[in-house]
């Protein structure tokens, strides 16, 4: 097996969760990287839409380092701005959205505005919600990206961004007024989550190769449901790994990071 | 009217109790023109076909102003409008309300004038989804600010941002939106919870957002404010049509004989637009498709001065950069000039010749 990275891995197993026929509203970085990566692989009829308005964009020009990006806009085929893109999600033509965000809890509910303090006098504000909020509401599915800590997985968040399955309640959703039908997976390079249909609580599915169930759960602050199917996850092979560094993201931007 | 919440938000986090009853025992108020005040003012406009074309010295003595809801155009780091933003804080403006989505250097550049000079310039409050540079990091002086309660914010999504400001461009005082609801956005900002009177459906509304000044950097516009964006339109068409007063600045000034050719292609017709100002680079270090690309590494000077004041609270470096690239020059041409003249050519040469349409 071929030695990867963290990211490497993120990415690999973003592209391996997307379907093709599908479009896929990514943010910067790694969900561009896994959504190329799918696109060269098993899902050439996927297309990316970016917030500021493209849609299946041919990022030919080298990745995007911003949402914006005038790179983002290469040879699209359709160029508008935010509203086109969050309205097109909103009608349903959105299928995963990739988001992120600083905390999250056991029913995928996400936290991007404070840590510590209240809403009005934080001691920690973050950026807010940015596109996350709209996405996690009206993507169909939401996929994100989380680093594992029991820091960052919490039993309580200190402020609700992006709406999961809030407390769980079968018609949370429905009463919160949004569209898509919420969380989907949580991906980070040591395991992969999905949810339990019926309680809508975070489900352990995939371990990193030589991980248990139990090193996982050491990493997480809220009691983990574990799948009675539980697999190990995927590793990129040699050729993978020569598609995510040649190809998706050869300046090595994303992937070459260091580990926070 | 918190009360009428109807998702089962209240009690999933942490949220301090205190902050949801104050915020809903504060009546709604617009933080800029009603949408009667905005309206009232543009069928006061002279409608002609006049040439707008200015100063930005004299566009921005003519429309900014201490009090006033300023709305930015562009999105993060993409054609925001940064040579209007250097222009303000020469001219100073105190108690300011900014709106927009998601911006960087634009907000960050008027809240480091605030750290420096209070009384020169100053911003109150601020509505929108999102502040940083993305990739390059987080915006340092905006959390130095939020996270010291110096600055009030009022927090939506990027659409919800984004549909505010169409519902100002619409003339319609809310808009409903399928996103925020169910979430603590719904408890602490100023949209509503209602139920549809057709679905029966639980649906959130938001006010319209109308900027008493809009302020946009675009691709192309003639001499009369009709505006052509290529690359991502942002929120800028919104933006302009909802603002009582719109400057614009633009990477060129192009005939009204190639607007009327193509009409389709004007994406902010003339009346939404007061003065027009040709300002080749507007933007930078921000991108305009089709001109110019990002200049990362002013963004990286600048952000790691701000940071350096964040973590020391030393505002040496800051006053310096504002000294040199702002205070020290009369136009954002002199600014321009402060860059080695193959700099902007290689910023043009990383756009990598996007096609537009300007003939």
């Amino acid at each position: 097996m071929s030695d990867y990275g963290p990211f490497e891995m993120i990415a690999y197993t973003g592209a391996r969760v997307l379907e093709d026929e599908s479009i896929v509203f990514v943010g910067t970085g790694l969900p561009i990287i896994g959504a190329m990566f799918a696109q060269l692989t098993h899902a050439p009829h996927l297309n990316m839409i970016f917030e500021a308005g493209s849609l299946a964009a041919i990022l030919e020009q080298g990745m995007p380092l911003s949402v914006g990006d005038t790179r983002a806009f290469r040879k699209a085929v359709f160029a508008k701005g935010l509203c086109a893109a969050f309205e097109l999600t909103q009608r349903g033509y959105s299928d995963y959205a990739f988001i992120g965000g600083a905390q999250i809890d056991m029913y995928g509910n996400i936290n991007s505005h404070f840590q510590g303090g209240t809403y009005s006098r934080a001691k920690t504000r973050f950026p807010g919600s940015g596109g996350a909020g709209a996405m996690a509401a009206n993507c169909e599915k939401t996929i994100s990206i989380m680093a594992l800590e029991k820091r960052r997985f919490v039993e309580k968040l200190d402020f609700v961004t992006s709406i999961g399955f809030g407390d769980g309640s079968p018609d949370y959703r429905k009463k919160a007024g949004v569209m898509g039908s919420g969380p989907y997976r949580v991906i980070t390079n040591q395991a992969l989550f999905g949810f339990d249909e019926d309680t809508h609580r975070m489900m352990l599915l995939e371990v990193l190769p030589g991980k248990t169930a139990g090193d996982i759960q050491e990493l997480v602050s809220f009691e983990l449901l574990i799948s009675p199917d539980l697999k190990e996850m995927k590793e990129p092979s040699a050729d993978d790994l020569r598609i995510l560094r040649e190809e998706c993201d050869p300046d090595g931007y994303f992937l070459k990071r260091k580990t926070e | 009217m918190k009360d009428d919440a109807r998702s089962g938000i209240r009690g999933i986090t942490s949220l301090n109790q205190e902050e949801i009853e104050r915020k809903a025992n504060t009546p709604f108020e617009f933080w800029g023109p009603t949408p009667n005040e905005a309206r009232a003012k543009a069928v006061a406009k002279k409608k002609g076909l006049h040439d707008k074309r200015t100063t930005l010295k004299e566009a921005v003595a003519r429309y900014i102003r201490d009090g006033i809801n300023l709305g930015i155009g562009g999105f993060v780091n993409t054609r925001v409008p940064v040579a209007i933003i250097h222009e303000i804080i020469r001219h100073g403006a105190v108690d300011l309300t900014l709106s927009f989505q998601s911006n960087s250097i634009c907000c960050e550049l008027l809240a480091g004038a605030m750290i420096l000079d209070p009384d020169h310039i100053s911003i109150r409050r601020i509505e929108l989804a999102w502040y940083g540079y993305e990739v390059i990091g987080i915006a340092p002086l905006l959390r130095h600010l939020t996270s010291n309660g110096m600055v009030e914010l009022d927090d939506y999504t990027n659409y919800g941002m984004s549909a505010r400001f169409k519902a100002g461009a619409m003339g319609i005082p809310f808009i409903p939106t399928r996103d925020h609801g169910g979430t603590d956005m719904e408890l602490v900002n100023r949209g509503t919870m209602v139920e549809c009177p057709f679905t029966n459906e639980n649906i959130y509304l938001l006010p319209a957002c109308h900027p008493d000044v809009g302020i946009l950097h675009v691709s192309a516009a003639d001499m009369y404010g009709n505006c052509r964006i290529f690359g991502a339109l942002c929120t800028c068409p919104e933006i302009a049509q909802a603002a009582v007063n719109t400057i614009v600045t633009a990477d060129q000034i192009i005939s009204n004989d190639t607007i009327r050719k193509y009409p389709n292609l004007t994406e902010i017709p003339y009346p939404a637009v007061d003065a027009v100002v040709e300002q080749h680079f507007g933007s930078t270090p921000g991108a305009s498709y089709g001109y110019y690309w990002f200049d990362m590494p002013h963004f990286l000077e600048f952000r790691s001065i701000c940071d350096e004041f964040r973590k020391t609270g030393n505002k040496d470096k800051l006053k310096q950069y504002y000294d040199t690239y702002i205070f020290g020059c009369e136009t954002f041409d002199d600014f321009l000039r402060q860059m080695p003249e193959e700099k902007l050519r290689e910023l043009r040469q990383m756009d990598g010749q996007q096609p537009i349409i300007i003939e």
